[in-house]
């Protein structure tokens, strides 16, 4: 049966806001929309490009990539209260953020503190889960809007892990009520590089706790999957997304290209290939 | 926060030990979460130890994930400091990329890109490097520049200080 997940706003197909493309995104039709990250942006110096989008009524989701919500100590009180700031802001319906860390180091460990400067993955633990759900209902309290979390996608397999990611991420949701958001090209890259099936997280996550799925290109190399965000958007991502439109009606899905930005025309073929998706799933649920 | 744990682990060796979180004087109220908290961290510190501080690979993980994973975050640092510092690429040419990851191999990011690119540009300096004479007066200048106690964008007084510097080194070279 496929459901609607219930009091989520809708937001229809949208793009990766990026200042490189703004020219771009501001032609490009059909793009209800889109989602900025909230490091690179200035509460009081909003880009023009992004001031007008806000005017012709396109929504503006902010999404953060350095809370680092699955690491070992609580979030920090003066990010969260930036990221609270930029989501009233802009109006925006909700925030978004990942389910992984990015530190690690300092006071637990009396070693110095080390930045991953990118997204790496949580152990699939209970140990993991009992301190995110806490470090999530901690950022809850700190947010005025909904909080969503991104499934990332890892190169690397922690040992030992006791629960798989549906499951991981199930429990998350039932422990705090947070959405998820769901980004097919990373469940993706976990089936070409830890060898999980999509189509069985998909069976194990609870589909309407879905705020909005991502898809973006990448490239495989040598075996491994690498979710560059530089390439086109392949069909084994575009088949993931068709299996969890198969499940549900996603409240929104939005196309993330963040280098070798291509010419508008090959962005909006590729919305225009995330809409034939959810058409044609429209269509295999009216038959 | 204060609180002082013990005992403590080497960074890089540690995995899923069973060590027990003493805190003496917590800042923050005791939750259930401590004992997982202080094993999360030492398994964290221990992976991202090997990722970015060139540390043994901690017990059960895959070596050449490890340096794959290794060599993407370096791409990725090394793109960033090319963003916020784009005048290093542009001196050092083809060797930057080469020479970033040289310096990076076991030294983990410590306070932000900026910061990232100047100890970058004194690790080549200290060195003696670049090799090309020109290309290391650039170097020593930019980091100069930067380096100093007051930030280069500080006021008016440091752009006019910078102004001042900038044409007597043109004057400097004219005459040479």
């Amino acid at each position: 049966m496929v459901r609607q997940g219930t009091d989520i706003e809708r937001l229809g197909t949208g793009i990766g806001w990026r200042p490189e493309i703004a020219a771009e995104i501001a032609g490009l039709p059909g793009v209800d929309w889109v989602e900025v990250v909230a490091e690179n942006i200035c509460p009081g110096h909003l880009p023009v490009a992004l001031r007008e989008l806000r005017e012709r009524g396109t929504t503006v989701v902010p999404h953060g990539v350095s809370l680092g919500l699955g690491g070992a100590d609580r979030p920090d009180a003066g990010r969260l209260a930036a990221l609270a700031e930029r989501a009233e802001v802009l109006g925006a319906p909700l925030v978004t953020e990942h389910i992984a860390f990015v530190r690690a180091g300092g006071p637990l460990t009396a070693s110095p503190l080390m930045e991953a400067g990118h997204l790496l993955p949580v152990p699939r633990t209970r140990d993991a889960l009992d301190v995110l759900c806490e470090n999530v209902r901690i950022a809850q309290d700190a947010l005025p809007v909904p909080l969503a979390l991104e499934n990332i996608a890892a190169l690397v397999n922690w040992p030992d892990e006791e629960l798989t990611e549906g499951q991981f991420l199930a429990e998350l949701v039932e422990r705090t009520g947070v959405r998820l958001l769901i980004d097919v090209a990373n469940l993706h890259t976990n089936h070409v590089n830890r060898g999980e099936d999509p189509a069985v997280a998909l069976d194990e996550l609870p589909v309407e706790a879905i705020a909005y799925v991502h898809v973006a290109g990448g490239v495989e190399r040598d075996g491994v999957w690498h979710d560059s965000h530089a390439h086109p958007v392949t069909r084994p991502v575009l088949d993931v997304l068709a299996e969890l439109c198969a499940r549900i009606t996603p409240p929104g899905v939005l196309l993330e290209r963040d280098d070798d930005f291509p010419e508008a025309g090959e962005l909006a073929g590729e919305l225009d290939a995330i809409r034939t998706v959810l058409k044609e799933a429209r269509h295999v649920q009216a038959a | 926060m204060s609180r002082r744990l013990e005992p403590v682990r080497e960074p890089g060796t540690g995995s899923r030990s069973a060590v027990a979180p003493t805190a003496s004087a917590p800042a923050i109220p005791a939750t259930g979460t401590d004992a997982a908290r202080q094993r999360l961290a030492l398994a964290q510190t221990a992976l991202l130890s090997a990722l970015v501080a060139g540390t043994p690979a901690p017990e059960g993980f895959d070596r050449t994930r490890l340096g794959v994973q290794s060599r993407a975050l370096t791409a990725k640092r090394s793109a960033v400091v090319a963003k916020v510092a784009p005048e290093l690429p542009e001196i050092l040419g083809d060797d930057y990329r080469p020479a970033f990851a040289g310096y990076a191999r076991n030294r983990p990011m410590r306070g932000g890109y900026r910061q990232d690119a100047l100890d970058f540009a004194a690790h080549l300096l200290a060195q003696g490097r670049p090799a090309d004479p020109a290309a290391r007066q650039r170097l020593t200048r930019w980091w100069r520049d930067r380096a100093g106690p007051t930030p280069p964008s500080a006021g008016p007084a440091a752009r006019l200080a910078r102004a001042v510097h900038a044409v007597r080194q043109a004057l400097k070279g004219r005459w040479r």
